[in-house]
């Protein structure tokens, strides 16, 4: 028992921080896969004689202007940002960790070179950058998707490059080399255990983000078609209708607060279990 | 202990900054909403950016409504419930026979910034640029059969027809191409009008700056000369295409005029923002779905039926219009010479009918896109498109563009875009005469605003014919038959002329058109 304790699930269930987000995540994660259990109507079916309807019993939280039922939505909304938000974490991290990797540990002028891409991606504003290119291509969540890898990846990029750059000049590095250790050993059984801690950290806390560019760019008309039912779109038809009714607009940024904060926090708690320098200081 | 997400959020404030802060909000709210009209400026929004200055490529209304504002035309409309038009810069015109028209300017009309006096060379100027082949004006339609302007004097001069016209008087000479430029000016600036800022103007405000995408700044036109003054020292035309977002604005004090969305009607009416007023006119806009003929998909004529048959239009119109408009049953608005009692295709459509059609085709799993203005009256329409289309069998997906984009979809001279161009929301403004409306649909065309490439022999007489006949019966049951034609080809179907409902403060009466379209330089302070 007292080993469970030590573990970082164990450390995790020991921080209220964490407990909170993991609860808000878990919730977020069984609607969002159970959404057709769930869901007391066909989100796309609409009762015109109950459009802008106020939360009830009938329709929980309310029905927007076609008489759609919101909590209906949401569900699937959440179905369509969790999506988008692991999809393009789990890519762009994948990208980021493989090419930050090459960067710390290849020649001077590959290193340089990645290091440019990385700065140059980083320095666009996120959401024109995203704006441009979704102009550029296609409507639908593949190319929400794309657009957000795009964005994203360098950070991740940057992140573990520096890890392993920090790693690679580390003693322990240094005595397996001496040791005859291989370049495979080095990087699979030493770099990148060491680097995954950070990594995680920043994927936790990147997910909101992603899910927010997509409910702002589905927002700003440019991201999932109209009639599907982001997280973003309900925010746009909150604001579209707001004079008719405020609880859209509730609706649709509820969610949004959930999950950014639930990520957020997660990747708090994380950073402060795997960082050793802030377990230290405890 | 270290610092976490909840601690970064809310950074510790002592109990004077709360209260300061709730104080000074507090304070700003109950600050009363300034219209800028009261202070000697006044802001109009149009739905749809004017991006030309010179009137030979104008397209659309938000020329028209900048076109008021700093250029003068031989006649003008006249702001009101009913259409009329009153003389701008002629002291007299009229139909000598009919294939002339004779006109005299007043005299001492001036040009702003030393560019002269306004002769009957600028209008002759101004006409013939418009059928020059090499200008290539997209409002060459507007001047029907005209043929050429015989200049006559300093400030007279005769219109001469091919054939009869009596559209001219109502699309022509009050509107776009009615709109007199400078020859010297023109001349100077190598044929064509392409700076930022005119290098002249004649009506009573001058461009002080652009702002792509923003608004427009006028100024005073000091040089004027005409007998309208401009009432404001600034007048500024806003684009803002969302009709939410312009309400928005509108009750921020950001904008003096806007026309609202039929979804706010019921609320504006029953609880309007204080110190605003609204006024509601009949639309003469057209609102249709088309398809385009040439593209695969949209080959077979039953495939185009289906598609018409599947369409609800009393379901669009409740959704998306609120029910305060009606269906239409074609181009030409009621009231309007040509107006059609009853479409072919009853309103409600009939998704059996569709799904047999579709069958009779051999077409299964048809999956098609609709293309529509990002705009919310539009995508609410195309998503009740959708769920009826689906009973029918058919998948409707929806690609939503920005105005820019929107309206170059069908251009040839923009792209090839038009090659994959599928389904259309569209709307299209109207002028009082159904000339103008069948005008955009005939053969020539084509790749330019006719984007559905239809293209019928009969229609185009029709069109050319009704254009020179001076007999209205002979005329409506002319323009009634052409709108048969278009349904009978299955490339449209018609949706609505909606309604006007327009929002203002009540510092300022507007000037607007019958069809409650801003005049910009009719607009006064109360």
């Amino acid at each position: 028992m007292s080993g469970f304790r030590h573990t970082l699930i164990g450390r995790l269930a020991r921080d209220p921080l964490a407990v909170m987000a993991i609860v808000i995540i878990a919730a977020l994660v069984v609607m969002a896969v159970f959404a057709d259990l769930i869901a007391p109507y066909d989100y796309t079916a609409m009762h015109m004689t109950d459009r802008f309807a106020p939360p009830s019993a009938e329709f929980w939280l309310g029905t927007d202007n076609l008489g759609r039922d919101t909590f209906s939505r949401l569900l699937q909304g959440g179905r369509i940002a969790l999506t988008v938000g692991l999809t393009a974490v789990v890519i762009s991290g994948l990208i980021g960790l493989v090419l930050g990797m090459i960067a710390g540990f290849g020649p001077r002028w590959l290193d340089n070179a990645l290091l440019f891409f990385f700065d140059t991606l980083r320095a666009y504003p996120t959401i024109i950058l995203a704006l441009a290119l979704a102009a550029l291509m296609p409507r639908g969540l593949t190319t929400v998707i794309v657009v957000v890898v795009i964005t994203s990846f360098a950070e991740y990029g940057r992140v573990v490059r520096t890890q392993t750059l920090s790693l690679k000049h580390s003693e322990f590095i240094l005595a397996e080399r001496a040791m005859g250790a291989s370049f495979g050993r080095i990087v699979f059984h030493h770099i990148l255990p060491n680097v995954l801690g950070p990594f995680f950290i920043l994927a936790a806390m990147n997910l909101p983000v992603v899910i927010t560019i997509e409910a702002g760019m589905s927002f700003l008309g440019v991201g999932v078609p109209p009639g599907t039912p982001s997280w973003g779109s309900t925010l746009k038809d909150g604001f579209d209708h707001i004079r008719q009714t405020p609880w859209l607009i509730l609706s649709g940024g509820l969610p949004l607060i959930l999950v950014t904060l639930g990520f957020t926090f997660l990747g708090e708690a994380l950073r402060d279990q795997l960082d050793p320098r802030l377990r230290s200081g405890r | 202990m270290p610092k976490t997400a909840i601690h970064r959020a809310f950074p510790v404030l002592n109990r004077r900054q709360v209260l300061a802060g709730a104080a000074g909000f507090s304070a700003a709210a109950m600050l009363p909403i300034k219209a800028w009209a009261q202070e000697g400026r006044l802001n109009i929004r149009v739905y749809t950016e004017p991006d030309d200055f010179d009137p030979v490529d104008a397209s659309g209304f938000g020329e028209g409504l900048l076109y008021g504002a700093i250029y003068r035309n031989l006649i003008q409309y006249e702001p009101g419930d009913d259409w009329s038009y009153r003389l701008d810069l002629a002291e007299s015109i009229e139909q000598t026979s009919d294939t002339t028209i004779e006109f005299t300017l007043k005299e001492g009309q001036m040009w702003s910034d030393g560019y002269g006096e306004i002769t009957a060379e600028d209008v002759a100027f101004t006409f013939e640029r418009i059928l020059d082949p090499e200008m290539n004006s997209r409002i060459l339609p507007d001047v029907g059969t005209l043929s050429r302007v015989e200049v006559t004097g300093r400030y007279s001069g005769v219109f001469h027809f091919d054939e009869a016209f009596a559209p001219f008087w109502w699309i022509a000479l009050p509107y776009l191409a009615g709109t007199i430029v400078c020859k010297a000016a023109i001349e100077e600036a190598g044929g064509r009008i392409i700076t930022e800022v005119p290098p002249t103007v004649s009506g009573p405000y001058r461009v002080r700056e652009l702002r792509p995408g923003e608004r427009w700044v006028l100024e005073r036109n000091e040089d004027y000369t005409g007998d309208i003054p401009a009432e404001y020292e600034r007048l500024d035309i806003v684009y803002i295409g969302d009709e939410a977002a312009a309400e928005i604005a509108l009750e921020a004090g950001d904008l003096d005029f806007t026309e609202v969305s039929p979804g706010s009607v019921a609320r504006l009416q029953g609880n309007p923002p204080a110190g605003t007023a609204m006024s509601m006119h009949p639309s003469l806009f057209y609102v249709w779905v088309g398809m385009n003929m040439e593209h695969p998909k949209f080959q077979d004529i039953r495939v185009r039926q289906a598609l018409q048959y599947a369409i609800n239009v009393n379901a669009i119109i409740e959704a998306a219009w609120y029910g305060v408009a009606e269906p239409s049953t074609g181009i030409i608005a009621p009231g309007l010479i040509g107006n059609r009692p009853e479409s072919l295709i009853p309103p409600q459509g009939d998704p059996q009918r569709a799904a047999e059609l579709l069958a009779e085709a051999g077409v299964e799993n048809l999956e098609v896109t609709l293309n529509v203005l990002n705009d919310v009256t539009f995508t609410t329409a195309a998503q009740v498109m959708q769920a009826t289309m689906a009973q029918a069998g058919i998948q409707l997906n929806i690609e939503v563009h920005e105005s820019g984009s929107f309206w170059t979809l069908g251009v040839e001279a923009d792209g090839d875009r038009w090659r994959d161009l599928e389904m259309i929301m569209n709307r299209f403004s109207m002028l009082p005469d159904p000339s103008y409306a069948t005008a955009w649909f005939v053969t020539e065309q084509i790749g330019d605003w006719n984007w559905e490439r239809f293209s019928d022999e009969e229609f185009d007489r029709l069109h050319r014919e009704a254009g020179t006949e001076t007999d209205a019966a002979r005329r409506d049951e002319m323009y009634r038959r052409a709108q048969d034609i278009m349904e009978e080809s299955g490339a449209y179907r018609f949706i609505t002329h909606g309604v006007t409902p327009n929002l203002f403060y009540d510092s300022t009466v507007p000037g607007t058109r019958p069809d409650g379209l801003p005049l910009a330089q009719y607009f006064r302070r109360a």
